[in-house]
């Protein structure tokens, strides 16, 4: 087993009146996909940007590669990707520039910043869109310039909300590759996603949250348990809370 | 990342140059001061050359037609001069054996203007005939004139007359241009962030959020200045082209006094960064483009109110205390700077210190309101 790439220890988040996390506890590896699983409102958006930084725990500690969240929140959003299922990108500037601008802002410099954002745009295959305006691209081509901005500045620490839920089929599994194939360099991959399917092909390991809880964690054999689907195993574990 | 800062600015400038919003607002303040100039040129010289028309009865005084007809004012033989002057007519008068009746309507503002010219040369003809009535008598005509009024004016009166109407024009159009030109801009850069779902994106890199902010500021501050130098400079090319009529039927061209020039520039700066600021605060609060248009608006006219003062008081020469007010004091530092052309160091330091402070705690609040949770939760 190595070092945990993410550690998330006893998470407490209440937004406005609605206790969102109670207690949240998991580690995630380098090289592996760990999916973050659970239904609508179960927590796993507010989880995930509660590690990258975007929100403070009300209690409890995250730290990724060593960094916590608390006291050093820019190292920590040096090292981690976000992509989320709401595709923004700036609509009056070109691909490229979009993925330029978030490279330049992560702190790339000129040389290197043309070597990783023609890069990233080769091995996205985003070579025939780079020069266009965002606002005319599909929502595919639009995904892969939310990947490329997230991935551009090389994170060790990929972060996946819902990537797919806007897209067809095609890009889908363009996303799904791409998961992988992060994985297969050794980045630690979070998968947050309400689709079973999904995730039972993807992930190693997971965490099942329910209302803010832990409801079951474990590799993906094991939360799935012996002769059960992934989605038989979760809504059994749902409704038995 | 000291350089974020230059990053955002940069990239904020990029889209506002293809955003035709903005270049519209840019667009429209260098053709829309032009074109005021022109009208308001337009109107006051028909004004002043338009020839009225007066309605009378009655035998007229010998020589008063003349002088009547040299001022413009056309004499129309009507049977009922009260009548006529409701209609008909911009005035009547009814000549009556020692007196002239005058009907007109004072809610007409052509029968205002006969009244003044009627007024002013009645009064020059009376003059006249007392004098020659001394004349033939022997007198000399000098004693109705004990005290002789010599005039001796100690800067150009066509100069003053430039200056009056530059002291309200010019920070009408200087704020009202830094407030729209960067308006467009600085939804984009705040409400727009949120509304197109990249406001996430950009907080998530590690650039400190303040410098961010500062980056946006920036921008906004240069397109609101854009917008200022885009319509005062066509202003002043409009101006070489047009004269407005002054007094003794002179013609004024608009000059802008030297002093007024270094004060204009530097209160610009000044007003532009508080702007950005505040509309920024403001937009980050909206969800949305249009939500931050409704939240902005309000701020026009609490800015434009304090330059329309000026319109209304044009001899409003407060206390130092009240240089505190934002946009107040940039328009009486201004107006002082324009008519007196001098410049009061304690009024500018004040107005200075003040527009800092507002520039400040707005950028303070729009950085606080740029870093609470409930921007991505709500």
């Amino acid at each position: 087993m190595t070092h945990a790439a993410v550690v998330v220890e006893r998470l407490e988040k209440t937004l406005g009146t609605n206790k969102v996390l109670r207690g949240v506890s998991f580690e995630a590896q380098a090289g592996e996909i760990f999916g973050l699983l659970g239904p609508n409102g179960a927590g796993k958006t507010t989880t995930l940007r509660i590690i990258c930084t975007l929100l403070a725990p009300d209690a409890g500690n995250v730290g990724v590669l060593g960094f916590d969240t608390r006291t050093a929140p820019e190292e920590v959003r040096r090292r981690i990707g976000v992509v989320t299922a709401d595709i923004g990108v700036y609509p009056r500037l070109s691909a490229r520039e979009n993925v330029e601008y978030f490279a330049r802002l992560c702190g790339l410099l000129d040389g290197d910043l043309v070597r990783r954002v023609d890069g990233v745009i080769e091995r996205l295959d985003m070579g025939s869109f780079a020069k266009q305006r965002a606002e005319s691209l599909s929502s595919g081509q639009k995904q892969k310039v939310a990947i490329a901005r997230a991935i551009v500045h090389d994170p060790d620490v990929l972060m996946f909300d819902e990537p797919t839920s806007n897209l067809d089929v095609l890009a889908s599994k363009e996303v799904r590759e791409f998961m992988v194939e992060a994985k297969g360099r050794g980045k630690c991959v979070i998968f947050s996603t309400h689709v079973m399917h999904d995730a039972e092909r993807l992930c190693d390991r997971m965490t099942i949250l329910h209302e803010g809880l832990v409801v079951a964690s474990g590799s993906t054999e094991e939360v799935r348990g012996e002769g059960r689907d992934l989605e038989s195993a979760f809504l059994a574990l749902v409704e038995a809370q | 990342m000291k350089g974020s800062t230059w990053i955002v600015l940069r990239k904020e400038l990029k889209e506002v140059l293809r955003d035709r919003r903005t270049l519209m607002a840019i667009a429209l303040a260098a053709l829309a001061t032009p074109l005021i100039l022109f009208v308001v040129s337009e109107v006051s010289t028909q004004t002043a050359t338009q020839t009225y028309t007066v309605g009378y009865s009655g035998d007229i005084p010998t020589g008063l037609d003349i002088l009547l007809r040299a001022t413009a004012l056309k004499l129309e033989s009507v049977a009922d001069p009260a009548a006529a002057a409701r209609q008909q007519v911009d005035l009547g008068i009814a000549f009556l054996p020692g007196e002239i009746d005058e009907y007109y309507d004072p809610t007409r503002q052509s029968a205002q203007i006969a009244d003044i010219r009627l007024q002013t040369i009645l009064g020059q003809y009376d003059a006249a005939q007392a004098a020659a009535a001394l004349k033939d008598r022997g007198i000399d005509p000098g004693i109705l004139t004990p005290l002789k009024l010599v005039p001796h004016p100690l800067s150009s009166p066509v100069q003053a007359a430039s200056n009056a109407f530059l002291s309200f024009f010019l920070p009408y159009i200087l704020i009202t241009m830094i407030l729209t030109g960067g308006f467009s801009a600085a939804l984009d850069s705040s409400a727009g962030e949120r509304e197109r779902r990249t406001l996430e994106s950009l907080l998530l890199t590690p650039a400190p959020r303040s410098r961010l902010l500062l980056g946006k500021i920036a921008a906004i501050t240069i397109v609101s200045l854009s917008a200022a130098v885009v319509a005062i400079g066509s202003m002043f090319v409009a101006l070489t082209q047009l004269s407005l009529p002054g007094a003794g039927g002179n013609s004024v061209h608009i000059t802008l006094s030297p002093a007024a020039v270094p004060v204009m520039v530097g209160l610009a700066v000044l007003i532009a960064f508080s702007f950005s600021a505040v509309t920024l605060a403001l937009g980050t609060l909206a969800k949305s483009f249009r939500q931050g248009q409704a939240y902005v608006t309000p701020l026009y006219f609490i800015t434009i109110l304090p330059a329309s003062i000026i319109l209304f008081i044009p001899d409003f020469n407060p206390n130092l205390a009240y240089y505190l007010i934002p946009i107040l004091n940039a328009v009486l530092v201004l107006r002082d700077a324009i008519v007196h052309n001098s410049v009061s160091w304690p009024a500018l330091t004040v107005t200075t210190i003040s527009l800092l402070a507002t520039g400040a705690l707005s950028w303070l609040a729009a950085l606080r309101l740029f870093t609470r949770e409930a921007l991505l939760t709500k």
